[in-house]
């Protein structure tokens, strides 16, 4: 894997290229490529343009880091200032941030250059990306596969490489997900490690912001940018400032990996294949392989769904009409305007999520549905903290399978949910994960790895991550460069 | 069914939907497949939990909570960007007296 934000960091940093030059070439690129890959379904590129000119003038005094001067995308749920963010759904079209979320804040302030907002499933409820606004993304492997999602779009950008990295955001899987489809890295962090202001609320107890990248070290460099308390998240926690690309080494001699059997269950057998060849491959480099037990991870998905289409329910509840986005026409009242613009505004999949949150919030259902969740919750955040008394991370696929065709989640809803079994857990305990490419199957098709950490533990994962991916060259899924 | 015609009609209208006939139909169909997929989880916990209090899914760390000071807030005309406002006030049809639903 090219460690590509390191190769364009010098290569600005040095003089070679400029931020404006470099920014011309990212944009060339996506007006011949993203027609096919649906990538971006909002493009900005005279403000980025303006960016790359600040992000020279930044290079030329000799400020900026590792992010300044390069190009990148944002997924369309998270507010960029005047740059329209519409969540890939009817209800927002139209809608202009006037504020940024702090992780864009955050990346403007290192002198990072914006192409564009980046496709996805709508308001994030979906594993395909197929239910966007904009219709979907195309995988970039091979375009008669999905994406993945919710953050399908940024998937696609990155591995087509019309984004050198790009922003996603995980409430139960993702970010994972649809880089383990597109054979490329991505991060759900700790939640609490990323600010969550400015990002467009869907399950606000799950949701979190993380990159996809070409690369481990691409990941953690992203991460150290976007980390951090925030004020204006009351959920945001102090994390270390120390950079967590400069502490990792590969070495895992000694390090603890839990395989625990209930996350092989229902798992493609080629995937589990490729995964266990990963955990001999750890274990010739000196980790230690323990065997572990997570019962409650059995009741990780219905928790999940109760949990996330409650929050949903409640936070998709201020989309009405009256304050910004789509408006109904022909309404007799306020009440009516209410009823008209929600139920031509929503897609399908949103509807039912709602309906299911309000149902399980609902008086008589609170107690055996919402209640039991969040008791269940609590267990499974439990289990995972006597699993990380003994195991330093956990090793894990990404998925039960490769990209699916497209299509696919129109015929089987319940199966779509059910595909979500391995990345869900994380989310209900709030600790942080990689997905990392493991291999292919016989269909050519990318295949995910996923490494667990204990909670504020990015640097044990992402050296785990990185010690894989230095070791085995999947060049199949090198993105294709264009300096 | 795990749902009745009548709450499914109560659903929608806390949710603000309206569906057509069809639609409906479908919705009630998936909502049955979700609900009963929701339910596994009694399996686990079975019983009354009208007992357990504080079952809140984040504990807010009351260290950390910010200064009570004032500070700049969204100026008015921004807010008001996204819509045709009137007078810096958001415009919607009469909400008090008749055509009131």
């Amino acid at each position: 894997m090219t460690e590509l934000l390191t190769k364009l960091s010098v290569l600005l940093h040095s003089g070679e290229i400029s931020s404006l030059e470099l920014t011309e070439k990212y944009i060339a690129e996506t007006e011949k490529k993203n027609p096919v890959y649906n990538a971006y379904v909002h493009t900005c590129f005279e403000k980025a343009r303006a960016d790359a000119k600040r992000a020279d003038e930044m290079l030329r005094k000799g400020l900026g880091g590792s992010l300044c001067g390069i190009p990148m995308a944002i997924k369309d749920n998270i507010c960029t200032d005047g740059i329209e963010t519409t969540c890939c759904s009817k209800i927002l079209e139209g809608y202009k941030p006037y504020y940024n979320a702090t992780v864009v804040e955050k990346l403007y302030n290192e002198g990072a250059v914006m192409l564009g907002k980046t496709n996805m499933d709508e308001f994030a409820m979906g594993s395909t990306s197929e239910s966007s606004c904009y219709g979907a993304p195309l995988n970039p492997r091979n375009t008669s596969y999905v994406t993945g999602g919710s953050s399908g779009g940024s998937a696609a950008a990155v591995g087509a490489g019309i984004a050198p990295y790009a922003l996603g955001s995980d409430t139960g899987g993702s970010i994972r997900q649809p880089a383990s489809f597109c054979g490329i890295v991505g991060l759900k962090p700790t939640y609490g490690a990323v600010s969550r202001y400015g990002l467009i609320a869907y399950g606000s107890s799950l949701d979190q912001i993380g990159p996809l990248t070409a690369s481990v070290k691409d990941a953690a460099i992203v991460y150290d940018a976007i980390k951090g308390h925030d004020k204006r998240d009351m959920t945001s926690r102090q994390v270390s400032d120390e950079p967590v690309e400069k502490s990792i080494d590969g070495n895992v001699k000694g390090l603890k990996i839990g395989i625990a059997k209930e996350y092989f269950e229902g798992i493609d057998s080629e995937i589990k294949s490729l995964i266990y060849n990963a955990v001999d491959y750890y274990s010739a480099n000196g980790a230690e392989i323990i065997d572990v037990s997570i019962p409650a991870l059995k009741d990780s998905l219905p928790v999940y769904y109760i949990i996330a289409c409650a929050e949903a329910s409640s936070n998709l509840g201020r989309y009405d009409g009256i304050r910004y986005g789509f408006r109904a026409k022909g309404y007799t009242s306020v009440d009516d305007m209410v009823y008209k613009t929600r139920s031509e505004g929503f897609g399908r999949e949103v509807k039912k999520r709602i309906m299911l949150g309000t149902y399980v919030l609902s008086s008589g259902y609170y107690d055996a549905y919402y209640k039991k969740a969040c008791i269940i919750r609590n267990e499974i955040k439990k289990s995972f903290a006597e699993v990380f008394e003994k195991c330093d991370v956990i090793l894990a696929p990404t998925a039960p399978n490769t990209a699916f065709p497209s299509g696919l989640a129109k015929q089987s809803p319940l199966e779509m949910y059910l595909s979500d079994i391995a990345t869900v857990p994380v989310n209900i305990a709030g600790l942080p994960a990689v997905s990392i490419p493991v291999g292919t199957d016989k269909k050519g098709l990318p295949a995910g790895m996923q490494i667990i950490g204990n909670a504020f533990d990015e640097k044990t994962v992402l050296n785990a991550a990185y010690a894989f991916e230095r070791g085995n060259n999947f060049s199949e899924f090198d993105i294709p460069e264009i300096v | 069914m795990a749902l009745t015609i009548s709450e499914m009609n109560k659903l929608a209208t806390l949710a603000r939907l309206r569906f057509s006939e069809e639609e409906f139909e479908q919705f009630m169909d998936d909502m049955d497949e979700i609900i009963e997929f929701a339910d596994t989880i009694n399996q686990s916990v079975a019983g009354s939990t009208g007992d357990i209090k504080d079952v809140g899914a984040v504990v807010v760390d009351m260290d950390m909570l910010r200064d009570d000071e004032v500070t700049e807030s969204l100026p008015s005309e921004k807010i008001l960007s996204n819509v045709d406002g009137d007078n810096g006030y958001f415009v919607v049809k009469k909400v008090v007296g008749k055509g009131n639903a």
